[in-house]
């Protein structure tokens, strides 16, 4: 049994696992992969940054002319944002132009079967009768979910980011396409609480969403975590999946 | 405006011939005129523009109602500072309302108002301060024995242009506030027919009053708005990018506690409330009461003055993030969001513990392996 | 005889909206009744908020009196929640407070009063000398010569040729009440005009510590306005020089312009110390802590009560006796609406029960205004400039004593002539006089403390809401310029609960209460009050204006 235990703390690249008939599928084609990790660098970058504005936890001294701490931190904030906003355009391009697993279909629990297999992937995480859960080779209904929410949520910190930064430019561009945002929300106050309240989403989904992806790799052994990394994963060669 | 005043001219004259007969030279004018230009927003290059505008004006009507207010706005226009020559302009319309000034009462005063309004039909300029209480039939305000709107409705009637002064006038202010029991609104919201010039503050700095009256004056016409009826050449920038204080902003410089340390500095007042971020205002550049200070000039943070519904979006003045809803959440979400991504945290190893146990229990009934595994 | 019905409404050249109906006979008040039209529920709209900022919410109860609201809030709040400002604090509070009495006083008598005494026209035909000669004799102010004063008077002339009067409009000018000289009306014109300009120039002291005027700012726990001389975003040197020239020229200006216009024109209307007398009783609570809140004994303007006119006795003040009535009022108490409440279980429900507008009158309902009718164990209270007077008065106040002595002196009369439309005015100019002498002492102990290394401004030991007890009640009292005014709060977990003012103006323009006292507008009315036309209410602007009205005051 040695050998099994080192294929589950296996990272499995293209390494397929030394058991048993494997296929290899392609998932994630090289554009999603690059923003995912492009987005997580922002997302990251952002969360922190992000922190200090709203609550500038060290100061400088001396004259202010010798510093720009809060411009240098704005400054990485924005940038952050400018790349975030490129992974997401992409990844919207990508709706269209990618792989089954990668397209708008797949991405959102749109069809009725999806919904049946939420609340299955539901007690599979809770363990009630997890051999009952259902297989996918892309994102399963809980992933699409979360992702879609995460999404949703990124989208609002876009739309909220550009209506606080557009103030500083009145009558910019910026300015002039977020300006809805402010009465929408009952005023500008409001959006800044509404970004900053949900930085936290953030900081709730990252754990478990890494964890659930270790922990997938770990019990399926298929180079789940990988994917993300090499584009695809392993699976038995007489599995059928339901996106498939 | 300096109200009232002696300084009349005669029916027909023309605001030239009468400066002449002050004896204002025309090189004086002209650089009063380049000034205003300035103060508008049109450069100082807008200036023999505005003189030749300006001369050919014949004495215009203000009429001033005060409806549900708290006069500030008519004290911050008695206030206001200007160039002794810009005095010589406001000081010529003539003010033929105004409850706070004027000399009769009652049926007199009420006469007047109609006077004022019939002899100058369709070019009065007509001011508003305070709000409209709409709830109940607008029995929270009335006068005369009549509701503040059907006072403004029939002022509006033959105005040539509205000005609403101050918060009040613009959005109800501190009555419309959270939970507005008397259903105040602004001007522009029972005034649907004619444009309505938000001059707005609670109250406004004086000078941009007389300064959106000296457009009037001299366009025939109101200045250019924002999306909420504000004159841009006022409120046309943050009070956050004009501020004194943003090299200490930038700098990662705040004042942590009033009277600390970096108070005593001059350091910027982000940190204790500062809504100049989400605030836009001429405060720092016009300043208030002839230039002497201003909010944060005096070492209080801005509580957002000049944007509609300040006191519920604002508040608590001294967080940087509202009250939403009046639940307090704004103090709680960052423990909240922390609660939850330590919560998170914990749920994650909380489950990958369980699933070890389980997977331990699942593995002595069944092999999740095929016996053969590792041996391809 | 027949009785006429009268109606003024507006009143106008006051704070807000004032109805006054009244009843006459033969050319004297015979009933009358104080109508307050607006009611905004300021204290509803702090229900839940928090409690520092409490005083910006209250500061918008008035813009005239733009100071008081904030100052009587924010020490509510530092009453319930045991803070301390610091000495230089309630200093800069003084000074704040300080011109504010005096700039709203000067404004009141020229702007909002004086046409009630000065017939603007008859200015036209008045002697520049003449005027001149009458200036000098009552004052070394420079700008009384007769090229000044024939400098107005031509101004007023082509005003007055050009056919539009602007707020002169329909003046009552030429009524038989006016009694000035043509010479000491062009007087107090041209004075008129030279207090805007000068108002402009002392209110900035507020913008100094303040950030502005009106509606300058506060903070629980002291000022906001860090002092560091060295710096040059605080309060430093030049603005203490600033501040210095302001409160020179504010006492100039009352010593040599008002006080001794007030005094001449007094002079010529002394049948007024013995009309529009009004509720006997008294109330000041005191102003102007020289050590601290809550160092009762030291307030420059002491504390008392004096019940019926006796000068006597000076009883003392609790606030725990004050109760607010809304038998004639448009609100709703839950126990009903025959008791009284102390502010601490107010209650603010508006009910309006009043004729659906238009309407014509209001006099004889039972419900007739949105005022309140706060009462002192039971009793009606005149508060305001003469109470306050008569308290220290009363109470041996040396400067106090001196000033209305000297007054009483110059226009021949006793201490009873200070019961009266009269006798309001003139404590005004008597405690401005003092005021504007006080300010250059309160300057100057505040520069003797900063020269002493301590420029403390702001106690924040209080200032987290984690430091304060889950529920706390507060009182902040302050004495306003036009009377005793009362905040109370109720805090609890961290919010107000329940918030209530007791304003000058509520006191003095209380309606009847259950017993059918009347408050003191309508006292002052129908204590043997003229009235020669009833279509020309000049008398009953003479006496209402002396309580100087503030209506968005009085009702909040
Ligand atoms: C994951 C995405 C993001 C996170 C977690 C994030 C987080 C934050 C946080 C916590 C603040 C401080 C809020 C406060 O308390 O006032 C902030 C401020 C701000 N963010 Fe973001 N942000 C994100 C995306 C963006 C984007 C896409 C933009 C677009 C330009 C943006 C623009 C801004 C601006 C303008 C401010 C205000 C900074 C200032 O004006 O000083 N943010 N952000
Ligand atoms: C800020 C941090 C992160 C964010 C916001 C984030 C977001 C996302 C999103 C939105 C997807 C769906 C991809 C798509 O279809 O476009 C995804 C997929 C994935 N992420 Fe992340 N991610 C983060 C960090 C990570 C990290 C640190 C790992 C690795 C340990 C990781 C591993 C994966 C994997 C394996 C997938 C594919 C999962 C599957 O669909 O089976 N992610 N992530
Ligand atoms: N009454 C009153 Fe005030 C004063 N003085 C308030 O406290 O005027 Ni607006
Ligand atoms: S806007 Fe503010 S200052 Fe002006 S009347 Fe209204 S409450 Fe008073
Ligand atoms: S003091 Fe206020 S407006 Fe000025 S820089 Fe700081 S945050 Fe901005
Ligand atoms: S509070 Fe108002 S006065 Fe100016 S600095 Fe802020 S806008
Ligand atoms: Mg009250």
């Amino acid at each position: 049994m040695s050998g099994t235990r080192e294929a589950k703390l296996s990272l499995a690249h293209k390494v397929p696992p030394p058991t048993g008939a494997y296929r290899w599928v392609y998932l994630w084609e090289w554009p999603i992969r690059i923003m995912h990790w492009l987005a997580v660098a922002g997302i990251l970058t952002l969360v922190v940054t992000g922190l200090y504005i709203g609550r500038p936890y060290f100061m400088t001294g001396g004259e202010a002319s010798s510093h720009f701490l809060m411009g240098r931190v704005r400054f990485a904030h924005f940038t952050a944002a400018a790349v975030l906003v490129m992974t997401g355009i992409v990844r919207g391009y990508w709706l269209f132009m990618g792989n089954r697993y990668e397209r708008l279909r797949a991405l959102f629990p749109l069809r009725r079967r999806d919904w049946v297999n939420l609340v299955r992937m539901v007690k599979f995480y809770l363990m009630i009768r997890p051999e009952r859960a259902p297989h996918y080779l892309g994102h399963n209904p809980l992933q699409q979910l979360s992702y879609t929410a995460l999404y949703a949520i990124t989208g609002v910190m876009v739309l909220s980011g550009f209506a606080l930064y557009g103030q500083s430019d009145p009558g910019g561009f910026i300015y002039s396409a977020t300006n809805w945002i402010g009465p929408l929300l009952g005023g500008m106050p409001n959006v800044r609480f509404v970004h900053h309240a949900l930085t936290w989403a953030f900081l709730i989904f990252v754990p478990i969403h890494v964890y659930l992806a270790i922990r997938a790799d770990h019990l399926e052994r298929t180079g789940v975590i990988s994917s993300i990394v090499s584009g695809g994963r392993f699976v038995p060669v007489d599995h059928h999946f339901v996106d498939e | 405006m300096s109200l009232p005043s002696l300084e009349a001219w005669a029916a027909e004259e023309t605001l030239g011939q009468r400066l002449q007969s002050k004896g204002v030279s025309r090189r004086e004018f002209l650089e009063f005129c380049g000034k205003l230009g300035i103060v508008l927003g049109l450069g100082s290059a807008a200036g023999p523009r505005l003189a030749q505008a300006l001369q050919a004006l014949k004495r215009p009507s203000v009429i001033w109602i005060q409806l549900q207010e708290c006069t500030g706005c008519v004290e911050s226009v008695l206030r206001s500072a200007e160039p002794t020559i810009g005095n010589l302009l406001l000081e010529m319309v003539s003010l033929d309302y105004s409850h706070t000034l004027m000399a009769a009462a009652g049926h007199h005063a009420e006469a007047a108002l109609q006077q004022a309004m019939k002899a100058n039909q369709g070019k009065y300029i007509l001011v508003v301060t305070g709000s409209v209480p709409l709830a109940d039939g607008g029995i929270y305000t009335t006068i005369g024995g009549r509701t503040a709107k059907a006072v403004l409705e029939e002022a509006a009637e033959g105005a040539a242009a509205i000005v609403a002064v101050g918060a009040c006038a613009h959005w109800g202010s501190v009555q419309a506030a959270r939970p507005n029991p008397t259903g105040a609104v602004g001007v522009a919201e029972v005034i649907k027919d004619k444009p309505v010039i938000n001059v707005t503050g609670c109250p406004p700095i004086g000078d941009v009053v007389t300064a959106t009256l000296a457009h009037f004056l001299t366009f025939g016409a109101l200045p250019a708005t924002d999306s909420d009826g504000r004159p841009l050449f006022a409120y046309g920038k943050r009070i956050h990018d004009q501020c004194p204080r943003r090299a200490h902003f930038d700098a990662g410089q705040y004042v942590e506690v009033f009277d600390d340390e970096n108070a005593r500095k001059g350091w910027c007042l982000y940190h204790v409330g500062c809504k100049g971020p989400a605030t836009f205002s001429p405060c720092p550049i016009f300043q208030w009461n002839g230039g002497t200070s201003w909010p944060i000039g005096a070492g209080h943070p801005c509580i957002g003055c000049t944007e509609r519904n300040f006191w519920d979006t604002m508040t608590p003045f001294y967080d940087r993030l509202p009250d939403v809803g009046g639940f307090g959440v704004e103090r709680t979400v960052d423990i909240l969001g922390a609660a939850l991504a330590i919560g998170a945290a914990a749920g994650v190893t909380a489950h990958a513990v369980a699933t070890g146990i389980h997977q331990v229990r699942e593995r002595r009934k069944l092999p999740v392996l095929p016996p053969d595994a590792g041996k391809e | 005889m027949a009785t006429t019905r009268v109606v003024v409404d507006p009143i106008t050249r006051i704070e807000g909206h004032l109805r006054i109906e009244a009843q006459t006979e033969g050319g004297r008040i015979t009933n009358a009744w104080a109508h307050s039209t607006q009611f905004r529920g300021i204290e509803l709209v702090l229900q839940g908020r928090d409690p520092r900022d409490a005083w910006a919410f209250t500061q918008r109860i008035c813009g005239v009196c733009t100071v008081v609201h904030a100052v009587a809030s924010c020490r509510a709040v530092e009453d319930a929640l045991g803070i301390t400002v610091p000495p230089n604090a309630n200093l800069i509070r003084n000074l704040v407070h300080g011109m504010q009495f005096i700039q709203d006083h000067v404004i009141h008598f020229y702007h909002l009063h004086a046409l009630d005494w000065v017939d603007v026209v008859s200015a036209l035909s008045a002697d520049p000398a003449g005027t001149a000669r009458v200036a000098r004799t009552i004052s070394p102010w420079p700008n009384n010569s007769e090229t000044y004063f024939r400098g107005v008077q031509d101004r007023l002339k082509t005003f007055v040729s050009g056919g539009q009067l602007g707020v002169f409009t329909n003046g009552y000018w030429g009524h038989p009440a006016y009694k000035l000289p043509p010479e000491v009306n062009l007087l107090a014109v041209a004075h008129y005009l030279e207090a805007l300009d000068w108002q402009r120039d002392v209110i900035r002291l507020h913008t100094i510590f303040g950030g502005k005027n009106p509606h300058p700012n506060f903070l629980v726990g002291g000022m906001a306005s860090a002092i560091n001389l060295d710096g040059t975003a605080t309060i430093n040197a030049e603005r203490l020089v600033d501040i210095q020239g302001m409160i020179r020229r504010a006492r100039t200006f009352v010593e040599q312009v008002y006080w001794p216009d007030l005094q001449a024109i007094a002079g010529y209307y002394k049948e007024w110390a013995a009309i529009g007398g009004g509720v006997p009783h008294f109330l000041a609570v005191g102003e102007f802590p020289e050590g601290g809140v809550n160092d009762v004994d030291r307030l420059y303007f002491p504390r008392g009560i004096i019940l019926d006119r006796d000068l006597t006795r000076v009883h003392p003040y609790d606030h725990k006796l004050v109760k607010e009535y809304i038998t004639s009022s448009w609100y709703q108490y839950a126990a009903g609406d025959g008791v009284g409440l102390h502010p601490w279980e107010g209650e603010t429900k508006p009910v309006y029960t009043g004729p659906k507008p238009p309407y014509q009158f209001l006099q004889g309902l039972d419900k007739y205004t949105w005022m309140k009718a706060p009462r002192y164990e039971g009793r009606p209270m005149q508060v305001g400039p003469l109470a306050r007077m008569l308290v220290a008065y009363a109470s041996g106040h040396e400067e106090v004593r001196a000033e209305v002595g000297a007054v009483l002196g110059k226009l021949g009369v006793g201490p009873a002539a200070l019961f009266s439309t009269l006798g309001r005015t003139a404590a005004r100019g008597i405690e401005t006089v003092l005021l504007a002498r006080q300010m250059e002492r309160w300057l100057d102990q505040l520069i003797q403390r900063i020269k002493s290394g301590d420029t403390k401004t702001f106690d924040g030991s209080h200032w987290e809401p984690s430091t304060w007890p889950a529920s706390a009640e507060g009182y902040g009292y302050l004495d306003a310029p036009r009377g005793a005014l009362g905040h109370w709060v109720q805090i609890r977990d961290g919010k107000i609960s329940r918030y209530q003012c007791v304003v000058p103006s509520t006191w003095n323009c209380s309606p009847r209460d259950g017993e059918g006292q009347l408050g003191p507008y309508e006292a002052a009315l129908v204590d043997n009050h003229p009235l020669l036309k009833p279509d020309q209410p000049l008398e009953i602007l003479r006496t209402i204006h002396s309580f100087d009205p503030c209506m968005s005051c009085g009702v909040h």
